[in-house]
């Protein structure tokens, strides 16, 4: 047991950074490689609500609900017993497709679900996680709520802009970032807590941030087309 | 030990296998005893089940400390032409709170084992899995081991070959902390805007798509197998004679060693931040404590002599909730963390009640004013009043929740708000 | 039915099992104030205004849902209560414009009503207000999100009501507001425009009444619509002797709360200019020259009188009163074999209120249709109240109401005698030998019979041209000239005179219609096949 004030350049953010995993890696605390790639059509319909809606690979003129996505639709509609009920899930999927939700993605779900658009645009407007506008490849926000924020959050969040350059809300030049200040993660032992699209980096202090965007970089260079 | 949030005075019950990655699959859970209480429970009747549970004493642990078995003999019984439901409450929110997200990454089949069996005791055919959409590594591994339970015929039709059926669905939020509301909680289900409904009909009777619903946080359902294998007097062996069994505290701010702790109800707060978490950062002070989350009333640095259990944290003037610990030192600005904690209420408020709606964002304006030094004499007599006027008169309690830091911070740190009215700058005070 | 006693502000009430606080009050005469709450839609219980004081409960009860328990002893005036209300009405105002001055709702406006009443006298926010905007609805409705108190009335209408789904709730918090599905807007819902009659601000407004008159201006009177044959309850609000806005009237049996828009909207026809004011002579010259009334009266006898007729063709409207036809159908019965016949025109949908299904607009498209069936008219000619005119050469012609746009200009110029009861001079009264100005149903009292038989009353709201009476004194007049009857000397004797044509209307008088109307006793004598 020991409290590591430095973190680990090159990777920080990870779950278990400030603290002594010992034998563990980032990949066993995140419990990577125990889940593995889930399919795309949802696995087990129990469990095919599970996926990510905020993926660094996204088309926004991508078609909504087509092979494995038509079948992941099917997956979660079963498991409510009304159609809206499986309103937010099938929200996250279009999200996930196209990386927003625009009036016609609202649209589009209205429709699979034969539910009136007001209401649909009542329900996504009344979440946070579904952005209402394109965002960067990668979505940043920092938790600023009470328990980062006594850890010095606001300074991560200058050190987020500063660093890609852009305006909260608005996307990097690059195309890249889009930071913005979210409410509690549910991370507050880790402060600051950053969600990165759908991944947590905790422990952030502002000076690692360039190492956070480079990483992000080289994820980006390397794998262009894919999350 | 693998954990590195760990202490040698904990009581690890529920946090016993954090650290440990193998846990997490079916196997490695089966090999730790796992689902041998569901089991347990299949060869007893729901009611045994209920009593067990009652006997326990076992308390919600999302923050109202409720006693579980009897909400869940508030299920109607008998009524098999009506599906009943069981929510698992993960959409952990409350700043300050991070226990769930643990658990659920930790240790997924304690989590869904306790939902079985309660949903075997309450006679819900469907478990939802409520969880905050935010939580993308835990979602994974929840889901993970839903399709391991699945494929074991532990989870489906005809669990564990005893008749009965059982599904069980992971819903993801979407980002509303509003959403932890039972209520609103159903609302989102049911695909909603996640606002919260009156009471009654209380979700017992007319719950998640109008149907009996029974609404359990994650902590909670994790408690139970264990209850359900050692029974309730080894679970009354820990905490106290109203607050049974260990709790996880979730200890956050300018601790040297922040994480989670269980220990049994009614352990010292002074112990847990100086001994367990190895006192203040840096080597400062102590200047506040909020015990239970955002939510709750401040405590000044010379009221943590307190046990922590629902009743004495509740004699001290203010809550246990989600047991959710947050430490200020002595550099806090009073005013700027009160104004952030209620900018998140404005933030999160779904603005079906006037007094939420329109005085959680005003409070907000005021405190913001106060704290960049524009602030008005008569302005904290102002904040009392809204506050006041915010208390008990709205469908949930988000509004009394925004009052709460308000209220009690300037009952307790008064002079800081003065020092910052009317002038010019904002005060010399760091984050 | 099992009831319950409780006693509120010290009145003890009794009222059945399961009825809730608010509706409890009211039948006790004690009002609360609210602003989600409406009778006609489901209570969320989210305005905050209702919270009265139960005695033994913790906390302020919503009386919008909270049922009456047995002798529950419930305070409205408690200072507990009044304090609530007190500040849940300052939290009102803390991003309300005030902008009363330039607001078409003030002066029947919820908020200014009940901050007048209770509220503090200064407000405390001295933080800039929220800026939200005007946004058009469509159709005839525009939304201001900066008056818009978030009681979602309009929201439960179109979902419980209309059932359009038009309407939502949009983003959360203090940023909410209501609105539409981006450029959707409520064009599609044809009840819509109820949104603006239960908002209880002036958040919703109708873009027709945009402006036009200050509230308390306004003279309010009941009556009912005449754009279908359902006939909605209305009141007619009217300034300057023009009408300005027509609302519903409650009437549970008939539209409860609601109107559709269709009808909502057909009102200047009221207000039309270029009234006949004067009764008309043709000449020898071909002309139609004005006479008194005293004139064209003792004429008009005269010449009916001497008549020897072999028959007389009535046209009536189904846009005047049972009074106006059927007097005049007892005048033409007087004269000789009468074929009385109305053209009244129809549509092929029927457009239902889907949560109020007993609402909606029937294909008839006129209010008094079947009150004439009833009478003893026949409905003649197609949908669009044209053709069908019959040969009237060598008969008695009285022509009331109908405009006779499709006719030739010579129609009637063979009758033996031609009569026209008129608001408006025609083109196709040129052959009148007599033309006589009458009153609308905006002017007189009245009643129309609805689609189901239900008899229901109307009343003046707005003076008649100086020399414009209405039809039914006519006849009557022209009753007594001919030695046939009494002039009735007001619209209600009119009324019972109706019962001679039909013995259904026996049993009624206005005293009994009342303002919620009265059904025929025997409408199978009416029954008239939907087709026809």
């Amino acid at each position: 047991m020991s409290d590591k004030t430095t973190p680990i350049r090159g990777n920080p953010g990870w779950a278990g950074e400030t603290g002594d995993f010992e034998h563990l890696t980032e990949a066993d605390v995140r419990g990577v490689a125990h889940v593995g790639k889930r399919p795309v059509a949802g696995g087990v319909p129990g469990a095919s609500c599970s996926y990510p809606f905020q993926l660094a690979d996204k088309h926004p003129d991508a078609v909504l609900f087509e092979g494995p996505y038509a079948e992941r639709l099917e997956k979660m509609r079963s498991r409510y017993p009304t159609s809206r009920g499986a309103l937010l899930p099938v929200l996250n999927l279009a999200q996930e497709v196209r990386g927003h939700l625009s009036p016609e993605a609202m649209a589009s779900v209205a429709e699979v679900l034969d539910l009136p658009p007001a209401l649909v645009r009542g329900v996504a407007t009344f979440y946070t996680m579904y952005n209402k506008r394109a965002v960067g490849r990668y979505l940043i926000q920092v938790c600023t709520n009470v328990s980062c924020n006594l850890c010095g959050a606001d300074d991560v969040v200058a050190a987020f802009l500063e660093a890609t350059g852009c305006e909260p809300g608005e996307i990097s030049g690059d195309g890249l970032f889009t930071v913005i200040e979210a409410e509690c993660l549910g991370a507050c032992g880790f402060p600051t807590a950053v969600q990165i699209n759908e991944r947590y980096f905790e422990n952030v202090s502002a000076g690692d941030v360039p190492d956070i965007l480079d990483r992000l970089r080289h994820e980006a260079a390397i794998a262009p087309g894919a999350g | 030990m693998a954990y590195p949030y760990a202490h040698e005075k904990e009581t690890r019950v529920l946090t016993a296998h954090f650290g440990e990655p193998d846990a997490r699959t079916l196997e490695g859970w089966t090999k730790r005893g796992g689902y041998a209480a569901l089991r347990k429970a299949l060869d007893m009747s729901p009611d045994d089940v209920i009593e067990v549970v009652k006997s326990s004493g076992l308390r919600g642990r999302g923050g109202a400390g409720f006693p579980t078995g009897v909400k869940w003999s508030f299920m109607p019984k008998g009524d098999a032409r009506k599906p009943h439901y069981l929510l698992i409450n993960a959409d952990e929110s409350e700043p300050g709170a991070f226990k769930d997200r643990e658990l659920c990454r930790w240790t997924p089949h304690q989590m869904l084992e306790g939902a079985l069996i309660g949903a075997w005791a309450i006679g819900a055919a469907h478990v939802y899995v409520y969880m905050r959409g935010e939580f993308f590594e835990p979602a994974q591994i929840v889901a993970k081991a839903i399709e391991e339970i699945y494929a074991a015929r532990i989870a489906g039709p005809d669990i564990m070959g005893s008749g009965v059926s059982i599904d069980v669905t992971l819903h993801l939020g979407a980002g509303a902390y509003i959403c932890g509301e039972e209520t609103a909680l159903m609302n989102s289900l049911e695909g909603r805007r996640g606002q919260p409904r009156i009471k009654p009909p209380f979700p017992a009777a007319a719950g998640a798509f109008g149907q009996p619903t029974t609404i359990n946080n994650v902590e909670t359902l994790c408690a139970v197998p264990h209850i359900v294998s050692r029974g309730g007097d080894w679970y009354r062996s820990f905490g106290t004679e109203k607050s049974p069994g260990t709790k996880l505290f979730n200890m956050s701010g300018h601790l040297v060693r922040r994480g989670n702790f269980e220990f049994p109800l009614g352990f010292s707060l002074r112990e847990l931040i100086y001994d367990v978490c190895g006192g203040i950062r840096d080597g400062r002070t102590l200047k506040a404590v909020i015990p239970g989350g955002s939510s709750v009333p401040i405590l000044h640095a010379d009221e943590i002599d307190i046990a922590l259990d629902y009743e004495s944290v509740a004699r001290a003037g203010t809550m246990l909730g989600t047991a959710s610990v947050i430490v200020m030192d002595d550099r806090t600005n009073m005013v700027k963390q009160v104004r952030r904690i209620v900018e998140f209420y404005a933030h999160e408020s779904c603005g079906q009640c006037t007094p939420c709606r329109e005085g959680t964002s005003w409070l907000a304006r005021i405190l913001r004013r106060i704290e960049t030094g524009h602030g008005r004499p008569d302005d904290i007599e102002t904040l009392i009043s809204l506050g006041r006027n915010m208390v008990g008169t709205t469908i949930c309690v988000l509004s009394d929740s925004a009052a709460a830091p308000i209220l009690s911070s300037i009952e307790k740190f008064r002079d800081e708000y003065d020092a910052l009215i009317g002038t010019a700058e904002p005060a010399a005070a760091a984050v | 039915m099992e009831t319950v006693n409780c006693t509120i502000n010290g009145t003890s009430v009794e009222v059945s099992k399961g009825t809730r606080i608010i509706e409890a009050a009211e039948h006790a005469g004690i009002g609360i104030a609210h602003y989600c709450y409406h009778a006609g839609l489901s209570a969320p219980a989210m305005c905050r205004m209702c919270l009265v004081e139960v005695e033994g409960a913790p906390k302020l009860v919503p009386a919008c849902v909270t049922t009456v328990g047995p002798d529950q002893v419930i305070h409205t005036e408690s200072e507990k209560a009044r304090e609530a209300r007190r500040g849940t009405l300052e939290f009102y105002l803390a991003n309300h414009p005030l902008d009363c001055p330039i607001c078409d709702k003030s002066g029947e406006c919820r908020l200014q009503d009940f901050v007048h009443a209770e509220g503090r006298k200064h407000g405390r926010s001295i933080e800039p207000k929220r800026v939200l905007g005007q946004d058009d609805f469509g159709g005839d409705i525009l939304y201001d999100g900066d008056r818009c108190i978030m009681c979602t009335r309009c929201v439960r209408f179109t979902r419980e009501i209309s059932q359009s789904s038009a309407l939502d709730v949009v983003q959360r918090g203090s940023r909410s507001v209501i609105d539409t599905f981006f450029d959707h807007g409520t064009e599609g819902d044809p009840f819509a425009g109820n949104v603006v009659d239960i908002c209880p601000v002036g958040a919703l407004l109708s873009k027709d009444f945009l402006h036009k008159a200050r509230v308390w201006d306004l003279d309010h009177t009941p009556s009912v619509c005449t754009s279908c044959s359902q006939g909605c309850n209305i009141r007619i609000d009217s300034r300057d002797n023009l009408v300005a806005r027509l609302k519903p009237r409650t009437n549970p049996d008939v539209n409860s709360w609601w109107m559709c828009d269709y009808g909502r909207l057909r009102y200047e026809w009221m207000n039309a200019p270029d009234r006949l004011d004067q009764p008309l002579v043709h000449t020898d010259a071909a002309q139609l020259v004005p006479v008194t009334w005293k004139a064209a009266a003792l004429d008009l006898v005269d010449r009916l009188g001497a008549a020897d007729s072999p028959g007389v063709v009535l046209i009536g409207s189904p846009f005047l009163s049972n009074e106006d036809n059927g007097l005049l159908l007892q005048v033409a019965k007087a004269l000789g074999e009468t074929d009385a016949i109305y053209r009244s025109p129809r549509t092929d949908d029927e457009v239902v209120c889907p949560g109020f299904p007993k609402l909606a607009r029937r294909r008839d498209l006129a209010a008094n249709g079947r009150g004439l069936d009833a009478l003893g008219f026949r409905r003649v000619g197609n949908d669009t109240a044209t053709g069908g005119l019959p040969d009237v050469a060598g008969r008695i012609l009285i022509v009331a109401g109908d405009p006779l746009a499709d006719a030739p200009a010579d129609y009637g110029a063979d009758a033996l005698v031609f009569v026209a009861l008129a608001h408006h001079r025609t083109p196709a009264l040129a052959a009148a030998s007599m033309v006589l100005p009458i009153t609308t149903h905006a002017e007189s009292d009245g009643t129309f019979t609805n689609f189901e038989g239900r008899v229901q009353r109307f009343w003046p709201a707005l003076d008649a041209p100086a020399g414009a009476r209405p039809a039914w004194q006519v006849a009557g007049v022209l009753l007594a000239g001919l030695g046939a009857g009494q002039a009735p000397p007001d619209a209600g004797r009119a009324f019972l005179m109706l019962a001679r044509l039909n013995d259904g209307f026996e049993h009624l008088s206005y005293e009994v219609i009342g303002t919620h109307g009265e059904l025929l006793r025997v409408p199978a004598l009416i029954d008239t096949a939907d087709g026809d």
